[in-house]
C-alpha cells in the first residue's frame, strides 16, 4: 500500500518534472542565443492561452496550429521591435527591456482580452481519462505531458546540432561578430531563435491551460518563474541542462509537497526555495556542470589508478 | 584665510555629488510643504521611499554588479516587525491570539516611537540579509539573481503562512501614521550621504574592482566574497529602514505589496538612471515615478476630456521604460555622478593646480582626492 502511495507520487512528479522542464527548454534557448533572460517568455504563454481561448470551438488540431502561428508571430514581432535595437547592450539592460515587453503586454491583455469576467478553457474529456496501471492512475495528459517533453528535447538538439540554421545558431553563440565575418546573417538566426521560442512557449502554453484550465493577464508569472529557476539549477548554458533542472525542481516541489505533514504543506514553496539556493551554492554553474565536473573527477581518479595497477 | 576656503572648497567638491542630491531632495520636500495637497504628498513619500530602495540596490548591485532580485523580502521584514512593534497592544492582541509565547510575551507589550522601530526593522533586517548573504555572496550572474529570487519567495510564502504572526495574506492594519514628509527626507539625505561614501570608501573600491575584473580584483587580494557580503547586509540594512518607513505612513500593507512588482519598479528605476552611480539612482527614481504618476494622474481624471481605459498608465509607464532603454541603454546618467558646476571649474583649484598658483600640499590632496572616482572606469556613455 504505500509502495503503490510513493509510486503514484513519483509518477505524479515525473509528469509535473516534464511540464517544468519544456517551460526551462524555452527561456535557456534565448539566454543560450544572445545572453537575454527573457521576462517576456511568460506573455507568449499568455498570449497562446488567450489564443485557445478564442479558438477553442474549432476543434483540437485547429487550435493548436492557429496558438503555435499566433504565439510564434508574436515572439517574432517581440524581437523584431523591442530587442534589435537593443541587441548589443549590457544583459541586464536585455533583461529590463524584456521586463518593459512583459509589463506592456500584460496590460494590452488587461485592457482587452483579459477584462470582464474570468475566461478558461475546459480541457477535453478524453484528456482527463484515466487509466489504472499496476494500481497507478495515469491520465492521457500526464502521458501526452511526457511525450511532449521528450519530443521537444530532443528536437531542439537534433536541430540545434544537425541542421545549417542550427549550427549557425551556435556560431552566432560563440562569437556574434566572427559569425558575421563568415557569412551568417545574424538578424535572420537570432529571428529564428526567437520563432522557436515561440514555438516551445505555445507547447508549454496548451500543456499548461488544459492542466489549469484558468486565463489572466498575468497567467504567464508562474511558468516563467519556473522556468527561471528550473534553468539556473539546471545550467541556463545549455538545453539539457535547463532541461534538467526544471524536470529536477518539478520533482522536488512534488515530493515536498507529498511528503511534508498536512499543517507545513503551505510552506512548500519556501522548502523548495531554500532547496534552490542550496543548489545553486553547490553548483552555481547548474546540476548538468556539476554531474560533468564530478564524472570528470572520477573518471581521472580511475585512470590514473588504471595506469598504478599497471 | 585663502587656505581654509579652498580647504571648504575641496569638502564640498568631494561631496558635492550628495550634495547636489540632496538639494533636490529638499527642495522636492518643501515644495510638497508648501503645496498642502494630501495626493501630492502621498506621491512624493512613495518617491521617497522607492529612491531609498533604489540607493540600497546602487550599494549592492550597482557597485558589484552582482544582480539582486531578493531585498525587497528586508524590506517586508523590516516592515512587518516596526509594525509589530509600535500598534497598540489591545489591538495586537485581538489581532494576533496565537503568537507563539515566545514571541507575544515582548512583542504584545512593546509600543516603541518611530526611530526605535526604525531601527530594531534595520537590525532585524541586517540580521536577515547577514545569514542569507552568506550563500549569496558566493554567487554572481544568473545563480545570484536565482538566489535573490529565491529570498523573495521564502519571505513571501513565510508571512503569507504564518497569520498567527503576520497576519498572514490579509492587509495589516492599525499601524500608526508616524512618517512625517520631512522625517523620510532626512533619513534619504542620510543614506544619499551613506550609499555615495561607501561607494568611495575602500570597500566600495574593491568591489567596484570587482565589478570591472573580478579575476584583476583578486589578484590585488581583494577578497571578492567578502565585499559582496558586507554591501548584501548594508543594502539589507536600508531595506528594512525603508520597510519601517512604508510601514508607518501607509498603515496598512499586504504580502503582495513586497513581492514581485515592486522588486522590478525599483529594478528598472535603477537601470534607467544608470546603476553605476549614485545620481542615477536619484535620477532615474524622479523620471520613472514622474511618468508613473503623471500616467496614473492622466488616467483617473482623463486627458482632454476624453478617459482612457484602465491600465493605459501602466502601458505608458512600460512604454517609457522600453524607449529610454532603447535612447541610452546606460541609463540616463550613463554611470556619471553629478558634474562639478563648469561656473566653479574654472576657478577652481584644479584648474590654479595648472596655473601654477596653489601650494605644493594641495597639489596633492588634489592628486589623492577621490572626487572623480570614475576617471578610471570604462564608460562610453556622453556626460550628464
Amino acid at each position: 500500500m504505500i509502495a503503490a502511495i510513493d509510486l503514484q507520487v513519483g509518477v505524479d512528479a515525473v509528469s509535473f518534472g516534464a511540464l517544468f522542464a519544456v517551460m526551462a527548454l524555452g527561456l535557456a534557448l534565448l539566454f543560450g542565443v544572445m545572453g537575454l533572460m527573457n521576462f517576456a517568455y511568460g506573455e507568449l504563454i499568455m498570449v497562446g492561452g488567450y489564443t485557445m481561448y478564442y479558438t477553442r470551438d474549432f476543434g483540437a488540431l485547429p487550435m493548436v496550429v492557429i496558438t503555435i502561428a499566433v504565439v510564434v508571430l508574436v515572439a517574432v514581432l517581440m524581437e523584431l521591435f523591442a530587442f534589435r535595437p537593443v541587441r548589443h547592450a549590457a544583459p541586464l539592460t536585455l533583461l529590463i527591456t524584456s521586463f518593459a515587453v512583459s509589463f506592456g503586454l500584460q496590460q494590452a491583455a488587461f485592457m482587452t482580452v483579459a477584462r470582464g469576467r474570468q475566461k478558461g478553457v475546459e480541457p477535453y474529456p478524453w484528456l482527463t481519462d484515466q487509466h489504472h496501471i499496476a494500481g497507478l492512475r495515469l491520465s492521457n495528459l500526464d502521458v501526452l505531458t511526457l511525450l511532449v517533453a521528450g519530443g521537444l528535447l530532443v528536437g531542439m538538439t537534433m536541430l540545434l546540432k544537425r541542421t545549417t540554421i542550427g549550427i549557425q545558431l551556435r556560431a552566432s553563440t560563440e562569437d556574434y561578430q566572427m559569425a558575421q565575418l563568415v557569412g551568417i546573417r545574424g538578424n535572420r538566426v537570432i529571428s529564428f531563435a526567437f520563432a522557436i521560442t515561440g514555438l516551445l512557449a505555445a507547447a508549454v502554453c496548451i500543456l499548461f491551460v488544459l492542466r489549469t484550465g484558468s486565463l489572466s493577464a498575468q497567467m504567464g508569472v508562474t511558468p516563467l518563474l519556473i522556468a527561471f529557476v528550473g534553468g539556473a539549477i539546471g545550467g541556463l548554458g545549455s538545453l539539457t541542462g535547463a532541461a534538467l533542472g526544471g524536470f529536477t525542481l518539478g520533482v522536488v516541489v512534488n515530493t515536498i509537497q507529498s511528503s511534508l505533514p498536512v499543517d507545513l504543506s503551505g510552506y512548500t514553496l519556501m522548502f523548495a526555495f531554500l532547496f534552490v539556493i542550496v543548489v545553486l551554492v553547490i553548483a552555481p554553474n547548474g546540476l548538468l556542470d556539476l554531474t560533468r565536473r564530478v564524472w570528470a573527477a572520477a573518471t581521472t581518479r580511475l585512470g590514473v589508478l588504471d595506469r598504478r595497477a599497471a | 584665510m585663502t587656505s581654509a576656503l579652498a580647504r571648504g572648497r575641496r569638502y564640498v567638491r568631494v561631496a558635492w555629488t550628495p550634495i547636489a542630491l540632496s538639494v533636490l531632495i529638499l527642495l522636492t520636500w518643501a515644495i510638497v510643504e508648501n503645496a498642502g495637497s494630501v495626493t501630492l504628498e502621498e506621491d512624493v513619500m512613495r518617491l521617497f521611499l522607492w529612491m531609498m530602495l533604489v540607493l540600497a540596490w546602487q550599494l549592492f548591485s550597482g557597485n558589484s554588479g552582482v544582480m539582486s532580485f531578493g531585498h525587497i523580502a528586508f524590506m517586508a521584514a523590516g516592515a512587518y516587525f516596526s509594525a509589530l512593534l509600535t500598534m497598540s497592544p489591545i489591538l495586537k492582541e485581538t489581532t494576533f491570539p496565537d503568537m507563539p509565547r515566545f514571541l507575544a510575551s515582548w512583542i504584545h507589550p512593546a509600543e516603541l516611537s518611530l526611530v526605535e522601530a526604525m531601527l530594531a526593522a534595520g537590525a532585524l533586517a541586517a540580521v536577515l540579509a547577514a545569514i542569507f548573504g552568506i550563500a549569496v555572496a558566493r554567487l554572481a550572474g544568473v545563480a545570484a539573481a536565482i538566489a535573490t529570487l529565491a529570498i523573495l519567495v521564502i519571505m513571501n510564502t513565510f508571512i503569507v503562512q504564518t497569520p498567527a504572526v503576520t497576519g498572514g495574506s490579509d492587509v495589516l492594519v492599525g499601524v500608526p501614521r508616524e512618517t512625517t514628509p520631512g522625517f523620510a527626507a532626512l533619513a534619504l539625505v542620510v543614506v544619499i550621504f551613506a550609499v555615495y561614501a561607501f561607494k568611495q570608501s575602500r570597500h566600495g573600491l574593491r568591489l567596484r574592482a570587482s565589478r570591472e575584473n573580478q579575476e584583476a580584483a583578486q589578484s590585488v587580494a581583494v577578497n571578492v566574497r567578502l565585499e559582496r557580503y558586507i554591501a548584501f547586509v548594508i543594502a539589507g540594512l536600508i531595506c528594512g529602514v525603508a520597510g519601517a518607513l512604508y510601514a508607518h505612513y501607509f498603515t496598512g500593507f499586504a504580502p503582495p505589496d513586497f513581492y514581485f512588482e515592486l522588486t522590478f519598479i525599483v529594478v528598472a528605476m535603477l537601470v534607467v538612471g544608470g546603476m553605476q552611480s549614485v545620481a542615477g539612482a536619484v535620477l532615474g527614481t524622479y523620471f520613472l515615478t514622474i511618468v508613473y504618476l503623471a500616467a496614473r494622474r492622466g488616467e483617473v481624471d482623463g486627458v482632454f476630456g476624453v478617459e482612457p481605459p484602465s491600465g493605459t498608465a501602466n502601458l505608458l509607464v512600460a512604454v517609457a521604460l522600453l524607449l529610454a532603454l532603447l535612447l541610452r541603454p546606460r541609463g540616463i546618467t550613463g554611470g556619471r555622478e553629478v558634474p562639478w558646476p563648469t561656473a566653479l571649474r574654472r576657478r577652481g583649484p584644479v584648474a590654479a593646480a595648472a596655473a601654477g598658483t596653489v601650494p605644493e600640499e594641495v597639489k596633492e590632496a588634489i592628486a589623492a582626492s577621490p572626487s572623480r572616482p570614475d576617471a578610471a572606469t570604462p564608460t562610453s556613455g556622453k556626460p550628464l
